[in-house]
């Protein structure tokens, strides 16, 4: 069982991260190029971080980019690490780990209904949790909800009120 | 119904008769459902008022909106309710079928029930007891036995107004089922 | 329409088309499933997800921090207050504030009830969906009498609302611990065993269960499954040891586990679960310090907390339940993501390993691997 310090020691020597640090106890954040994602979560599954709990999608609308994050857990060392990788927004594309992982095709479905991020090597990207939606991808920080429903639905009238 | 066998006398029996064995469709849409069980069983007893649970639509007298609609959910209640036989009557329950309850700025649910399906009745609560679903019955049965139950008549002398408000919200179908 | 081991279509012309959809008796929520079947077993299915969902992450972005308290109980129905209990761990761990000894005892003893409530009813729908109605309608009884003792500590049925960022609401009073004390003699001494009798040792509820729905280790680790549905495979692995949070670390308790990954086993293990928090209660109410419930965080409207990120756990009666919350260190959250304990097994679970089984068995599949629709549907 290693401790967090001998397992960031292991990724500044084995990978090329371009940040590492603990968050807290038991929690470590790294940062990755995106040509590196995949040989590195290939690694790091070898090492023992053999759980994927999920793939989170970050809308950061300032920056011009999405921020891919996958949540590895080691049952043996008892450590949460988070990997995390930056895409561009306007042509939001990226790899699959679908050869990994095989649940994580779901979790790129997910992402692709609700951010219109694309995967290539997933070719099944029907529509999972919504149906028939024509507008923006709702996720975005660019979609204002509360416009959307004024447009769309109507208020109930109370009489003398507003 | 043969027309010498409307007056109002044969009427009155038919509403007795029906106010006491009432099916309600086991179908649960949203998150109020869980107050269900407990009405179902033992400690509320709601068999006691004649109203028990049927399994599918063809056969049930009542539908129970439990909660929120959202779109996908709405589509599939209209089926429901249009495979249903006449007379057949609608509850509305919670504060999510009134005015869109906690989610009303939400993208994905309805906010009045009562512009896609007849309401004939609300019962109000977040989520209601028991008790209040107990009385909430009680009271449709006594608008049953004065003949103002009439949502199914409702539905069918303003289809097009529905129908315009549900082909709005839900817009034509592109897969299967 | 996919098969399992290849991209090729399957020859469609001797199967048939089954939705075990949303209107169904036997599915435990608004959930579908749509499979091809030939004879009478399973050969290809699919998930038919998303009727219950809400938009919770986009609510989320648009309301202050104290304000989504009230709402994220809604996102698992079966068992609201894991949800309140991660919210406030996430806050709590971005900003780095301390809960007094007092409100950790309190938030564990009602993560416990909690569990205790949801395995009951958990049981009883179990039996439901073999057709054993008798244990439905003691389950749903049991299981009332805890929710009056949650109404009278926290005022709701269904919803607490009780646990926020800095500690719970307010205190409880001593009379309401030994009222809690009463009834878990009485649940432990008088009910406990008539569901042994009518319910584990009857005859064809084992025949029923045994050999149905086997899930062994492998596919479980590859899929990231957690909770009872993997400890029934051998392997001890529990959120509660392995990432204490609240007063788990101050109490002695042991996990049980089971040999056989079959329906049986499962429902033999949550069984066994429920005399473990009773016994975990006891611990807690005995050795409860005094002192505070509370951190005084100022204006509750103005709730602040610096830059940072946190990805926080907690076990729910079904397994590892995590949200990742992101703060830009304004007034509102800038993104909460909600994993949900049954997203592998509702989504790809059903893919990969539902064929194979009889089509009278599906309910009991679905019931037993403890899949929850509002916590993938969102």
């Amino acid at each position: 069982m290693k401790t967090e310090n001998e397992v960031i020691k292991l990724i500044k020597e084995k990978l090329n991260p371009l940040e590492v640090n603990k968050l807290r106890a038991q929690n470590l954040a790294v940062k990755l190029e995106n040509e590196e994602l995949v040989s590195s979560l290939n690694y790091l599954k070898s090492k023992g971080y053999s759980h994927l709990a999920t793939i989170s999608c970050v809308d950061w609308i300032e920056d011009n980019e999405f921020e891919l994050v996958y949540h590895l857990f080691s049952y043996e060392d008892k450590i949460n690490i988070s990997v995390k990788t930056r895409i561009d927004r306007k042509k939001s594309k990226f790899v699959t780990i679908k050869n990994l992982w095989a649940v994580a095709q779901y979790y790129e479905r997910d992402i692709h209904d609700f951010f219109g991020v694309e995967f290539e090597g997933n070719d099944d990207m029907e529509e999972l949790i919504l149906e028939n939606w024509n507008d923006t991808p709702p996720m975005r920080k660019d979609f204002k909800t509360r416009d959307y429903v004024n447009e769309k639905f109507e208020w109930r009238e109370y009489h003398g009120q507003k | 119904m043969k027309e010498k066998y409307k007056s109002s006398k044969w009427q009155e029996v038919i509403n007795w008769a029906q106010k006491r064995s009432l099916f309600m469709l086991h179908y649960c849409t949203g998150c109020g459902a869980i107050e269900l069980p407990p009405t179902m069983t033992s400690r509320y007893d709601m068999s006691r008022f004649g109203i028990g649970p049927a399994a599918t639509p063809r056969q049930a007298d009542i539908l129970l909106i439990t909660g929120y609609l959202s779109t996908k959910t709405l589509r599939r209640v209209v089926y429901t309710y249009e495979q249903m036989q006449d007379p057949k009557f609608v509850m509305g329950f919670g504060s999510c079928t009134i005015n869109g309850g906690m989610y009303w700025d939400s993208y994905n649910t309805i906010k009045q029930l009562d512009k896609y399906l007849p309401v004939d009745l609300y019962i109000a609560g977040c989520m209601p007891r028991p008790e209040a679903i107990l009385e909430g019955f009680l009271d449709l049965k006594e608008k049953i036995e004065n003949g103002e139950a009439k949502g199914y008549k409702k539905y069918k002398e303003e289809y097009e107004y529905y129908k315009t408000n549900q082909k709005k919200v839900l817009g034509e179908v592109k897969r299967r089922q | 329409m996919k098969n399992l081991n290849g991209g090729n279509t399957m020859d469609k012309s001797k199967m048939t088309e089954m939705f075990f959809g949303p209107n169904h008796p036997g599915v435990p929520g608004n959930y579908g499933i749509n499979y091809f079947y030939e004879g009478d077993t399973v050969v290809s299915a699919e998930p038919n997800a998303g009727h219950l969902h809400r938009g919770f992450e986009k609510l989320m972005e648009e309301r202050e921090w104290i304000k989504n308290t009230a709402l994220v109980c809604r996102i698992c129905v079966m068992e609201p207050d894991i949800n309140e209990m991660v919210y406030a761990m996430g806050y709590e761990a971005i900003g780095e504030i301390e809960v007094p000894k007092r409100a950790q005892y309190i938030r564990s003893i009602i993560l416990e009830m909690a569990r205790i409530q949801a395995h009951i009813f958990s049981i009883g729908g179990n039996c439901g969906a073999i057709g054993l109605y008798t244990a439905m309608h003691w389950g749903v009884l049991a299981r009332d009498y805890i929710l009056d003792l949650f109404e009278e500590i926290t005022g709701g049925r269904v919803y607490h609302i009780y646990i926020r960022p800095g500690g719970v609401r307010h205190d409880i009073e001593t009379s309401t611990f030994q009222k809690l004390l009463d009834l878990l003699d009485d649940l432990e001494k008088n009910r406990m065993p008539e569901f042994e009798k009518l319910i584990f040792e009857n005859p064809t509820a084992q025949k029923r269960w045994k050999s149905t729905a086997v899930l062994n280790q492998e596919d479980a680790l590859r899929l990231g499954v957690t909770g009872p549905t993997l400890r029934a495979t051998g392997l001890e692995h529990d959120v509660r040891k392995l990432m204490p949070y609240g007063a788990y670390d101050e109490v002695d308790f042991e996990i049980p586990t089971g040999n056989n990954a079959d329906a049986w086993t499962r429902m033999k293990l949550k069984r066994d679960e429920i005399f473990q928090s009773i016994n975990i209660i006891r611990q807690l109410i005995k050795n409860i310090p005094d002192g505070p419930v509370s951190v005084n965080l100022g204006n509750a409207l103005k709730y602040r907390i610096p830059k940072g990120e946190a990805y926080v756990k907690v076990e729910s009666g079904r397994g590892e339940y995590g949200y990742y919350m992101v703060s830009d260190g304004s007034l509102k959250p800038y993104r909460v993501h909600v994993r949900g304990t049954s997203t592998p097994l509702g989504l790809y679970g059903v893919e990969a390993l539902l064929p194979g089984t009889r089509i009278e068995d599906v309910p009991v599949w679905a019931h037993s691997l403890g899949i929850c629709p509002p916590e993938f549907d969102r």
